[in-house]
């Protein structure tokens, strides 16, 4: 990448981070209250009301919670992306095709962050990291695959359809619920299981629990899926955006 | 430097859903019901080094659609544009800030999409605070800003980014007589090294001491062109036939 673009990538996704979550020790507390508290309820659902915690079921819980809510949060932000800077592009020239990297960069710090739940639910269920956590890296990089491949069609979605975005939140969150989210793949049993295995977020979520709760290393399937449709998407997506944001700026008029 | 601005036959469309937001071309493709209407049309003028140019005319006759134009903001969708040089911009009352970043972050961001460097940009940020006059209230929120401070801080960082063609649409009119000063001596520093100042607003003395030409435009279309005096002139005569007070 030229170092220009870099630059403009840089400052993009740090004016991000500060318009998004704010300046000083409040931003880490903001990044970390979403999958905290989203852990804690669905924790209460899953051993309470429907009764099938399973094994360490906190972890297996922010093993699902954390990656989703990067692609939650990646897709929510690129939605705004362009409407959110309106005053930058309707008053300068830079290349918008950084734009939904730089949302999927500016998630990505707060899913950083957001792994030291992660950490902190291993200490408390007791469960000490295998020789299978060096395959963690790769499983992020999956994970940031799949964002980035879903940011460059949320962008243009927000652009296109700006009524529609409380919708487009509302179908991604039911991917979540048509994954094992709440419960692990080993839980769901006959034509379901099968089923869920066509969601993507499966893949992603299944890898996490391989790495960090069972132990070994993640099946092929549950990487490669998940790459290949984020592929997908940007494929699909990419030319359609190299084209349109050149008008990026009349439809802010 | 060899700033110039060629536009040949230059012609900028917009699409307009049913409820009249615009919309992309591609998104028109995809509706039914969508207008279009031509902001620029067969627009034909040249700018050469060392020229200041006023942009005049009523609303809705181009002026901004052009000044975006010579931005590089709108990509022309008829005709030909070529812009040689370093473009500056302050093309809408916010000057192009982010309300929720400071100052300081505002300027850090600018700068860079204006044509910094990171470290470039860091470097300039005492001489913004100091040029832009806004003391302590550059490390707070923009959005806590009048009018007049954020152009005078769009307009501290433009400066920084050493614009050989400084494109200006009614920004400098919120600005205090004070800063107004110094944008007049920035542009005759521009204008005198052989860059490029195209101003437009309805400031028409103020439009007068930054600028010896003018384009009168009339529904995106150049209706006249020649020195300022004689266009304005000419402006005038055309509001008062059509019964317009400027």
């Amino acid at each position: 990448m030229p170092l220009r673009r870099l630059d403009v990538l840089l400052s993009l996704t740090r004016a991000d981070l500060n318009a998004r979550y704010g300046r000083g020790p409040w931003q880490l507390g903001k990044w970390l209250l979403d999958p905290f508290a989203l852990v804690g309820v669905y924790l209460l659902l899953v051993t309470f009301v429907l009764g099938r915690a399973g094994e360490a079921p906190g972890l297996s819980l922010a093993c699902a919670i954390v990656p989703f809510q990067l692609l939650m949060m990646t897709i929510v932000n690129s939605m705004t992306a362009v409407s959110a800077r309106r005053s930058i592009i309707l008053n300068m020239s830079f290349e918008r095709i950084l734009i939904p990297v730089s949302a999927v960069l500016t998630e990505a710090v707060a899913f950083g962050a957001s792994l030291t739940l992660v950490v902190l639910l291993m200490a408390v269920y007791g469960v000490a990291p295998t020789a299978a956590i060096v395959w963690l890296p790769v499983v992020l990089l999956a994970t940031l695959t799949f964002a980035a491949g879903c940011a460059y069609p949320a962008t243009l979605f927000g652009l296109w359809f700006p009524d529609m975005r409380v919708i487009a939140v509302s179908l991604v969150r039911t991917l979540f619920f048509l994954a094992p989210g709440l419960v692990s793949l080993s839980q769901i049993e006959g034509r379901a299981g099968d089923l869920v295995r066509l969601n993507p977020l499966t893949g992603l979520f299944e890898s996490y629990r391989a790495v960090l709760l069972y132990g070994h290393r993640p099946a092929a399937w549950q990487l490669l899926y998940p790459v290949g449709i984020g592929a997908l998407f940007l494929v699909a997506a990419l030319p359609i955006y190299r084209r349109e944001q050149a008008q990026f700026a009349k439809a802010m008029e | 430097m060899n700033a110039a601005i060629d536009a040949y036959e230059l012609g900028v469309r917009f699409y307009f859903d049913r409820q009249r937001r615009p919309v992309t071309p591609a998104l028109a493709g995809l509706r039914r019901r969508v207008s279009e209407s031509w902001g620029l049309r067969d627009l034909s003028f040249s700018i050469g080094p060392g020229e200041s140019v006023a942009l005049i005319g009523p609303s809705g006759a181009g002026k901004t659609t052009l000044l975006r134009s010579l931005a590089g903001i709108f990509v022309p969708d008829a005709g030909r544009l070529e812009v040689r040089g370093r473009v500056a911009s302050l093309l809408s009352i916010d000057a192009g800030l982010l309300p929720r970043l400071t100052g300081r972050e505002n300027c850090l961001l600018l700068a860079v999409l204006g044509g910094l460097s990171r470290a470039e940009a860091r470097a300039a940020v005492a001489r913004v605070k100091e040029r832009s006059g806004l003391a302590e209230a550059f490390d707070r929120p923009v959005s806590s800003f009048s009018q007049g401070m954020s152009a005078r801080l769009g307009y501290a960082v433009a400066e920084q980014t050493r614009p050989q063609v400084l494109l200006l649409d009614e920004v400098h009119e919120a600005l205090d007589h004070e800063f107004r000063a110094i944008v007049e001596e920035t542009a005759q520093k521009i204008v005198g090294s052989g860059g490029i100042v195209v101003a437009a607003g309805h400031d028409h003395p103020l439009l007068e001491q930054l600028c010896g030409r003018a384009l009168l435009l009339r529904g995106g279309k150049v209706a006249a062109d020649g020195a300022f005096l004689d266009v304005r002139a000419a402006y005038f005569a055309e509001a008062e036939m059509d019964g317009r007070a400027e």
